[in-house]
């Protein structure tokens, strides 16, 4: 018996390693990340150009400093931060006015929401391909309605006054519908009494929105709000398929216009110190997510 | 609810009406332009009756494209190939290294294993270009620029943490006991992890996988800046293919619906993995 | 030396003590059982003899062999938990068979045996069923029929009877003791329900706070407590504690209930005049026509096989009283109450613990 045990007692890997031998791949992963992100750190306290390599050099925070002074730069923040605001709060609104409308279980609510599914599906970069070619000028269908409707002249994606209004309704056509699965999932969720109480002391079913849905739903509304907030600050694919950050630099969000300072401009500096504040704008915003994030998950396991 | 009036009810169907044409219509609208010459696309009013035709698909996966102009090469299959390609080993090199460390993430809390799974989370949020655009300088220094494993080890930038956070959930709703009860059994810790916890993870391992493989599909900004020509995927082959074919407008149609079909085949197939991998485990089904 | 020897085990998760210095020893065969509150440390103890769990300090030794670092798989035991933990996925024929499939075993082999035990616990016609599909009842003969079928050296069983009805606990608390003993395999056995404690154990372990308080022979427990605490949880109803101060004289240690004397017998040096509690079992209490002391009924609930019956003495204070069904409770509501002395328990008021006469009173303390 003693023999047994003890022969077979060896084991290749010590219980105590396990978990690490078992997660060092991704650990190594995650270092890989690390070391350039490292780096980008270095170059943007540096004077980099591409083109002008004689004349690299730290500089340490001068590219920062510039930022202060530097109108393209207040552009690309102010051009971000709408996009992000306005998709968001679009965005919120109608997933959550679409998950009212399905949220009793059916047949035919449960394929419209399947059928949601395509867009969101869609990659971002194709969508806007696809809006690119509903808006051309010539043949374009949206074209045409506008036409139809007495807009004789809406040039879409490559007019200054409405390419914005464009990015937002292809970023709106793919995304609305995350939105609205996570709120959909979180109305079905909800507890039913409160609302049968309500419906029995004749509450209204607006103020029963106002004063029980609403505020039950917050957690799930504040999650997905976060994790839109989060993915639209930082849009690269649908303007850049669809504008390249133009007509000027109407569209010029971070990521498009870190994009074009590294590969047009060749100015490694001024664009991965750009890139930097976005990824300090992200940091904070994630903080918050992730801690909503898992309050919500502790909540859904609570609950099952 | 019976006493829904019927101005709500007409109301409610109007509003559900309005909401899938604006959702659907762009799909159906591609798809119809991909049918069609570029005569009949270019027509004024545009129509919808006109007589379907497949010489745009034949076209693009034949790899030429015979206008009465001139004629000139596709490459737009050897994009697909490159889609697939990416996607596939993409996401089983994020499986294979995302689910043991989920379970260990999941089953041991180790010393740092919170740090490194709120890492791994965090890269999912950061700027993308933030690692890309020193990646490309560092690609070329070590020979992966415009390699398939270069790309497939970045794409690990959004298929590992999805992977990893969503499998954990999973492994983290089985009972221990459960395990306890197979180790007590007899049976090794390998083969406890491979009976018990992958199957009882199964749907979770599921729906992370397919996630990660719409997105690593979807994904157009990591290729843009790291793949050149042969190695691009449908995203970036897509854009750089309007700009080359110019006004053949059908066979860009065509491409755009080539590219977006399997990923709503796979949303449509799997739909119910999805809606819970999506709803971040907020909600499990 | 026990075949199971558990030695200063000790068990912290962050700054709460769960096993603080647990040492035990199970003879070859024998059963202990392993009583104490949810919370005591119960569970965490069992599973360090599984293996499931590693004690931060402490030997474990199955057979005088150390096995405190020998992973669960080689362990040699067979385990029942208390929510089952069957395996979702697998049938309840491949839940019990996966005990043996570790082992080199032919697929025919395998089946004989599962098809035994199976047989044994009446769950035969459930086999080819999925977990989910099975009853409460069944599900726990499963899980025991998992633990049992590999004939383990050790056996440890995780209040088994928790989580099934009434009437099944019932059962199972008369067919489990023949079908452990059977086996012969060293048992420990954990349970909140007094009444499966003393029919299950040869010896009794009552665990609390993480410490051993109490080990003995079920009689050993419920006749010499060793504090008023486990005097409470063991006895149903719960035994009465009147506060008494003793005093001393020729007869002996002695108090009064209500002008009652009762005799402590053997010898309490020092005892006299502290503050103390006297522990009354409800059965040791019964009315008198003769002597006794005047109470008033207040409370009559008849059970099936008994009779409770809460009376007040003239300063107030509550006792309970236990009767057989068939004794009559005589027509109140100013009765007389006789105390067979001999039975009363005595502890002391500040620490709870019982306060034993020196080993050479009148009374030799039998080893029960």
């Amino acid at each position: 018996m003693t023999d047994t045990l003890t022969t077979r007692r060896r084991q290749l890997i010590s219980p105590r390693a396990l978990p690490y031998v078992l997660s060092l791949p991704a650990l190594l992963v995650c270092i890989g990340i690390l070391i350039p992100f490292v780096t980008a750190i270095y170059y943007s306290l540096q004077r980099y150009r591409m083109s002008q390599p004689w004349n690299r050099g730290m500089n340490w925070g001068e590219n920062y400093v510039k930022f202060l002074t530097d109108s393209d730069f207040w552009n690309t923040l102010k051009v971000s931060l709408v996009y992000a605001g306005s998709t968001v709060v679009l965005e919120l609104l109608l997933g959550l006015a679409i998950a009212l409308l399905l949220k009793k279980r059916s047949t035919v609510n449960n394929f419209i929401s399947i059928m949601l599914l395509l867009p969101l599906m869609t990659a971002p970069a194709l969508a806007a391909l696809m809006f690119k070619l509903m808006t051309n000028p010539n043949f374009g269908i949206l074209s045409y309605f506008m036409q139809v409707i007495g807009f004789e002249d809406f040039r879409w994606g490559s007019s200054p006054d409405t390419a914005l209004f464009t990015v937002i309704l292809v970023d709106i056509w793919v995304y609305t519908p995350f939105m609205m699965i996570l709120l959909l999932a979180g109305l079905r969720s909800l507890p039913t009494q409160p609302f049968e109480a309500a419906a029995l002391d004749g509450v209204p079913q607006l103020e029963q929105f106002w004063r029980i849905t609403l505020p039950m739903l917050m957690p799930y509304i504040l999650t997905a709000a976060l994790f839109r907030l989060l993915d639209s600050i930082q849009q690269f694919d649908i303007i850049y398929a669809m504008t390249q950050g133009g007509p000027g630099d109407t569209l010029m969000v971070f990521q498009v216009e870190a994009y074009l300072n590294f590969f047009q401009s060749t100015n490694v500096g001024r664009s991965a110190a750009l890139l930097l504040i976005l990824w300090a704008i992200t940091y904070v915003l994630s903080n918050i997510f992730v801690k909503n994030w898992l309050r919500l998950r502790e909540r859904a396991k609570g609950g099952a | 609810m019976d006493h829904t009036s019927f101005l709500e009810r007409w109301f409610r169907r109007a509003a559900l009406t309005v909401i899938i044409i604006f959702f659907m219509f762009p799909i159906f609208w591609i798809v119809l332009m991909s049918l069609q010459t570029n005569e009949t696309i270019l027509r004024s009013p545009p129509s919808m009756s006109f007589a379907p035709t497949l010489d745009n698909y034949t076209a693009i996966l034949a790899g030429r494209l015979d206008s009465n102009v001139a004629s000139m090469g596709i490459d737009f299959v050897n994009n697909l190939m490159n889609s697939i390609i990416l996607s596939v080993c993409s996401v089983a090199v994020a499986l294979a290294l995302g689910v043991p460390a989920a379970y260990a993430f999941a089953r041991h809390k180790f010393r740092g294993s919170e740090d490194i799974a709120f890492t791994l989370l965090s890269f999912r949020f950061a700027p993308p270009l933030l690692v890309l655009l020193p990646l490309t300088l560092y690609f070329q220094e070590i020979g992966l620029a415009d390699t398939y494993l270069g790309l497939v080890w970045v794409y690990q930038l959004i298929c590992l943490p999805l992977i990893l956070w969503i499998v954990r959930g999973y492994f983290e709703d089985i009972s221990p006991d459960i395990e306890y009860a197979y180790r007590i059994a007899g049976h090794s810790w390998f083969s406890t992890f491979r009976k018990i916890a992958l199957p009882l993870a199964g749907p979770g391992i599921a729906a992370a996988g397919l996630l990660a493989f719409i997105f690593a599909w979807n994904n157009f900004i990591f290729a843009l800046v790291l793949a050149s020509a042969d190695k691009q995927p449908v995203t970036v082959g897509a854009l750089a293919f309007v700009t080359a074919s110019g006004i053949q407008y059908g066979q860009i149609a065509a491409a755009i619906v080539l590219s977006i079909a399997p990923t709503l085949a796979l949303a449509l197939w799997a739909q119910r993995y999805l809606v819970e991998g999506l709803s971040l485990g907020a909600v499990k089904g | 030396m026990g075949f199971l020897e558990l030695t200063s085990l000790t068990k912290t998760f962050g700054t709460e003590t769960v096993l603080d210095g647990v040492s035990l020893s199970v003879p070859e065969g024998g059963t202990l059982v392993l009583f104490g509150k949810s919370g005591a440390g119960k569970t965490v103890l069992l599973r360090s003899v599984a293996g499931a769990i590693e004690p931060d300090g402490g030997t474990i030794l199955i057979g005088s062999e150390d096995v405190t670092d020998v992973p669960p798989e080689y362990r040699g035991i067979g385990m029942a938990f208390q929510n089952f933990a069957l395996f979702p996925h697998m049938s309840a024929y491949d839940n019990i068979a996966s005990s043996l499939t570790s082992k080199r075993m032919s697929a025919s082999e395998i089946r004989t045996k599962v098809q035994a035990v199976a047989e044994l616990l009446k769950i035969e016609h459930v086999l080819s069923h999925a977990p989910k599909a099975l009853s409460n009842g069944q599900k726990q003969r499963t899980a025991l029929a998992r633990a049992l079928v590999s004939e383990p050296r050790v056996l440890l069983l995780d209040d088994p009877l928790r989580n099934v009805d009434a009437k099944l606990r019932f059962e199972m608390r008369l067919e489990l003791p023949r079908l452990l003993a059977d086996r012969g395999a060293t048992i420990i056995y954990v349970t909140q329900d007094y009444k499966e404690a003393m029919a299950l154990g040869d010896r009794i372990a009552v665990l609390d706070q993480g410490k051993i308080v109490q080990i003995g022979s079920p009689a050993d427990i419920y006749r010499r407590p060793a504090n008023t605490q486990i005097a409470q949880l063991f006895g149903d109803p719960t035994i009465n504690l009147l506060d008494i101060v003793p005093k001393e004289d020729e007869r002996g240690l002695h108090g009064f209930i209500s002008d009652q004397r009762v005799d402590f017998h053997g010898r309490f040096p020092g005892v006299a005049g502290r503050d103390c509690i006297v522990g009354l079992r409800p059965e040791a209490l019964s009315f008198t026509e003769t002597g006794g002391f005047p109470v008033t009924i207040e409370a009559v609930t008849p059970f099936n096989e008994k009779t409770v019956t809460l009376v007040t003495t003239l300063r107030g204070r509550e006792i309970l009283l236990s009767q057989p069904a068939q004794d009559p409770v005589p027509a109140g509501p100013e009765v007389n109450l006789g105390i067979a002395a001999q039975d009363a328990i005595l502890f002391d008021r500040a620490t709870g613990d019982r306060i034993a006469p020196e080993p050479d009173g009148n009374r030799v303390e039998e080893a029960a």
